[in-house]
């Protein structure tokens, strides 16, 4: 019986959690459902290829799936940055669940990467969250924090305050650590655990700067389209189930991460004031607009995203 | 056979003239460097381009350096065989192993090529806070790549007219700091 | 075609053009491109250039450049050349003070600076000249050079330390400190084996002769001669621990103060900062396209399903835990012959990690372990980057099988250190006990 194997590039270090549950779970699923007619031949980060390239070569076929964050596909599609997760904007992850899904986000992003050739399937939904060094009381605590950032996130703190750098992950546990930053953010609890950096940084900084989409499946459109109509519809749905069983799983596991973290390190979590909430409120609403204006599909997902936080309550109907 | 000794001493003075230029970039990664420390430590405002200039100048550099180190003869091989042939069967070799040279830089050339296509072409930038285009960059691959290509046709065309016997020796690389390290 | 026999041919082929004489870049390069042809066609190129603009991307290497452009300025200004009259003229009764003064300041380097490379070619330009024109013997100089540049990765900061918790989920900070004692365990076993190779063989390193070891007043003349270097180190690290810098930042101090020194000894010239960013270029542009090809060739090798040949090993081996570890150093040691640390890491861990814990082994010591057993990869022939980098400085006189033969002796004292470290664990797990 003729089988398929897919090369799958991952964003993920093969410590990670996702790479176990994630992609692990995948290939596992994938493999049992087409009882054996689509493989899938696992590599973890940077082996074939680093982050940044893993969407052109799977959009060139060099190989056929592989895990990206939206970030990385910045210049291909203009959905991305809004995918990647407006500051400030959702404030829990079933919001963006239901973004994503009943209100057709994922669709317009699987339009816009069908241009490319690509199929796209988000993995699931978290937050991004940061750790400092000392807890944030004030307007003065905050804009002293030098904070380690990138991409959006990095003019957003800056034009709220803080003075956001950036420093590559080599360096950044050394850099929290001898006090070059006082705060930085990599992912959220489970990834801020998975760089050591609570050693470094006892406080947890609730709430999240973004909560959104960050990891995704890409597929190339050319190889799932060789798979026979029934196999290519269990990948799929595959795929879509992946996301509602991971979404709800990650949260449990941040929350583990935390706890642990609270035990073991003696991580302190600590909200940012009502102050320092209002500003980065407002300059995360002045920095949507930015990426409204990346293409028309852009405006039209900003709109929706505006609707939805209007119906919520948490954006007066004039914004 | 002036005509190729003019071609092999053209390819070398041209990447000799490349190297000597792209080489003072190391001026503008220190002070690049030093420069966001002063911002974000005394200044207490650092600014964003700093780290991502010194790294986009340092892989323009680096990959710029494959000809100039070439035509300095700086690529390092091993010498165990090679120290105990003479000239002409030396050049022999090189002649047979440059297989392996060219296919690694036609490679580069033509797939550096595309990446640096695909980079124009979308006008690429790095979508960081800064956001500079990232496209100059990647350009410099299928430069680099050329440039070495050529200094490997001038070095084949060198090693055929030893191995037939045309010229004695290898034509002297252009003088220069490698020189007086190693007199 | 098996995994097995891909890469008995992947890396026959290496050893074969490099015997031929091409240079290491473009058999890595050529050869990466030859067996991505073969087994996943021509599409796979892609991986070559693209790895090559990962490798352009990467910002820690940035310290290479400016570290060898430290080393450079510190050569001709004769900062260099007084730092080792002075060991002489105090250390030279002792036969192999040199050496050992050179693993020394290696280890400080070191502590400077997260990566090797940068120190290897800084020491070939510094110590090797001031060695070989005191008679020294050329191997035992450029052996003690060899192991004194890949400590970088063993003490801390290290890059190396950073991605191997990342891959195993192990506390960095652990790692760090870990790294300490047996990075001076390192320094005191090279010291040993030079005092008493010297002590029996006193031509390898001869002591200076008593009527040229100056009175006590020209010894303390001398000593000014560490002030600029102790400058130096101090404004690098110094920079480091304060938190002013990053370690890829400080090398930046470290160029500012060699030209605080070349302003101090009258040789801030402008020939001599060209001169100096020229040889620069070469020596970096030199170790970059090693670096270029060695991860496309890592990418393509792993693109060859390494990982499951190294799983099939795994199974088959006897000996209980003990014989397990053991195995596993093997390997190590093996692939470090012919890969570069990071992509052995990637083949190796995620195989390696889940047995070591299952067996009841502490990460971090296996960690510390594994950086020593990359640090010996080093320098092990037939392509380990030190020999490379090294030959790219040496003058013509030395050859690459001096090179080679050179580090022998030094891979053995590299192997008793893993040994010691094996049999005594808290070597490396006491100090990360004790801090955290
Ligand atoms: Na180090
Ligand atoms: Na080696």
């Amino acid at each position: 019986q003729d089988s398929t194997t897919w090369r799958v590039q991952s964003h993920w270090p093969s410590s990670s959690s996702s790479y176990e549950d994630s992609l692990v779970r995948i290939k596992n699923v994938i493999e049992e459902r087409t009882d054996g007619r689509v493989k899938l031949k696992l590599y973890p980060a940077g082996a074939l290829f680093k982050a940044q390239q893993t969407f052109d070569a799977v959009k060139r076929g060099t190989i056929q799936m592989g895990t990206i964050a939206p970030a990385y596909a910045q210049n291909q599609m203009s959905l991305a940055g809004i995918a990647s997760g407006l500051p400030f904007a959702f404030r829990n992850v079933w919001e963006v669940a239901y973004f994503h899904k009943n209100l057709g986000f994922e669709d317009m992003l699987r339009e816009e990467a069908a241009e490319e050739g690509i199929y796209w399937s988000t993995d699931k939904v978290y937050p991004t969250e940061m750790v400092v060094d000392r807890p944030i009381e004030s307007m003065e605590d905050f804009e002293g924090l030098k904070i380690r950032s990138s991409g959006a996130l990095q003019t957003f703190l800056t034009e709220a305050g803080a003075s956001a750098s950036y420093i590559p992950g080599g360096e950044l546990y050394t850099a929290l650590s001898s006090g070059v930053v006082d705060g930085a953010h990599w992912g959220a609890a489970q990834g801020a655990a998975s760089m050591s950096l609570y050693e470094v940084a006892k406080y947890h900084v609730k709430p999240a700067l973004n909560i959104a989409g960050t990891d995704v499946f890409i597929i190339n459109q050319k190889a799932l389209d060789k798979l026979s109509p029934e196999d290519a519809k269990t990948v799929k749905d595959a795929l879509n189930e992946q996301f509602w069983v991971r979404t709800n799983e990650y949260l449990y596991k941040e929350q583990l991460a935390l706890a642990g973290a609270m035990e073991k390190d003696g991580v302190k979590i600590t909200e940012l004031p009502p102050e320092v909430q209002k500003k980065l409120t407002e300059v995360a609403q002045a920095s949507w607009e930015e990426q409204g204006e990346r293409s028309d599909k852009a405006a039209e997902a900003l709109d929706k995203v505006k609707k939805m936080l209007t119906r919520l309550g948490y954006l007066d109907s004039d914004a | 056979m002036r005509v190729f000794t003019g071609f092999i001493n053209g390819i070398t003075r041209l990447n000799d003239w490349i190297g000597r230029a792209v080489a003072l970039l190391i001026f503008v990664m220190f002070a690049v460097l030093l420069l966001g420390v002063l911002y974000r430590y005394a200044l207490d405002a650092p600014r964003v381009w700093t780290t991502e200039l010194t790294q986009f100048v340092f892989g323009f550099y680096a990959v710029m350096s494959g000809g100039y180190v070439m035509a300095h003869r700086g690529h390092v091989n091993v010498d165990l065989l090679y120290s105990a042939l003479p000239l002409r069967a030396r050049a022999v070799l090189d002649v047979l192993t440059s297989s392996l040279f060219f296919l690694f830089m036609v490679t580069l050339l033509y797939y550096g090529g595309i990446i640096a296509w695909e980079s124009v072409d979308s006008m690429e930038t790095s979508y960081s806070a800064w956001n500079p285009p990232v496209w100059p960059f990647k350009i410099a691959i299928p430069v680099a790549a050329f440039l070495l290509l050529m200094q490997g046709i001038a070095k084949l065309v060198e090693d055929i007219a030893i191995a037939v016997g045309a010229i004695d020796g290898p034509l002297d690389a252009p003088a220069d700091a490698d020189k007086e390290e190693a007199a | 075609m098996s995994i097995e026999l891909t890469t008995l041919l992947f890396f026959g082929a290496l050893l074969f053009f490099l015997v031929l004489g091409l240079p290491l870049t473009f058999v890595l390069g050529g050869v990466s491109v030859v067996f991505l042809y073969f087994t996943w066609g021509i599409d796979s190129f892609y991986l070559v250039a693209s790895q090559i603009w990962g490798t352009m991307e990467s910002f820690t290497l940035v310290a290479i450049p400016l570290f060898v452009f430290m080393a450079m300025i510190l050569e001709r200004t004769g900062v260099a050349k007084s730092l080792y009259r002075m060991m002489y003229l105090w250390w030279g009764g002792t036969r192999g003070g040199l050496a050992i003064g050179t693993v020394f300041i290696c280890a400080v380097f070191a502590a400077m600076c997260g990566i090797s490379g940068a120190a290897v070619v800084a020491m070939g330009t510094i110590a090797l000249p001031s060695m070989l024109e005191r008679g020294y013997d050329k191997h035992m100089a450029l052996g003690a050079i060899n192991i004194g540049g890949g400590l970088g990765i063993l003490i801390p900061p290290s890059i190396i330390m950073i991605l191997y918790s990342l891959i195993t989920g192990v506390s960095v900070g652990q790692m760090f400190a870990a790294g300490i004692l047996p990075g001076i365990l390192l320094v005191v076993l090279v010291a040993i084996y030079v005092l008493v190779r010297c002590y029996f063989q006193p031509h390898l390193a001869p002591a200076l002769p008593p009527e040229e070891r100056g009175d006590w007043p020209e010894k303390f003349r001398a000593l000014g001669a560490v002030l600029l270097p102790i400058l130096i180190v101090v404004m690098v690290l110094g920079s480091i621990m304060a938190g002013v810098t990053t370690p890829t930042e400080a090398a930046a101090m470290g160029v500012l103060g060699a030209l605080i020194s070349a302003a101090v000894y009258r040789k801030f010239t402008w020939t001599l900062i060209k001169e100096a960013s020229l040889r620069t270029f070469s020596l970096t542009g030199m170790i970059m396209w090693i670096l270029f090809a060695a991860h496309a060739f890592s990418a393509a090798y792993q693109s060859m399903d390494a990982q499951a040949m190294i799983e099939g090993w795994m199974q088959a081996i006897p000996g209980g835990p003990w014989g397990t570890i053991i195995a596993m150093q093997v390997i190590l040691f093996l692939m470090a012959m012919v890969l570069d640390p990071v992509g052995i890491m990637l083949i190796t861990l995620p195989v390696f990690m889940p047995i070591v814990e299952a067996l009841g082994f502490d990460p971090i010591w296996f960690g510390i372990l594994f950086v020593i057993n990359m640090e010996i990869g080093y320098m092990t022939p037939p392509f380990g980057f030190n020999l490379f980098y090294l030959k790219g400085v040496v003058p013509s006189s030395i050859t690459m099988q001096d090179i080679y033969r050179s580090v022998l002796p030094y891979v053995l004292v590299g192997i008793v250190g893993l040994a010691i470290i094996m049999i005594f664990p808290q070597i490396a797990t006491w100090l990360p006990d004790l801090v955290f």
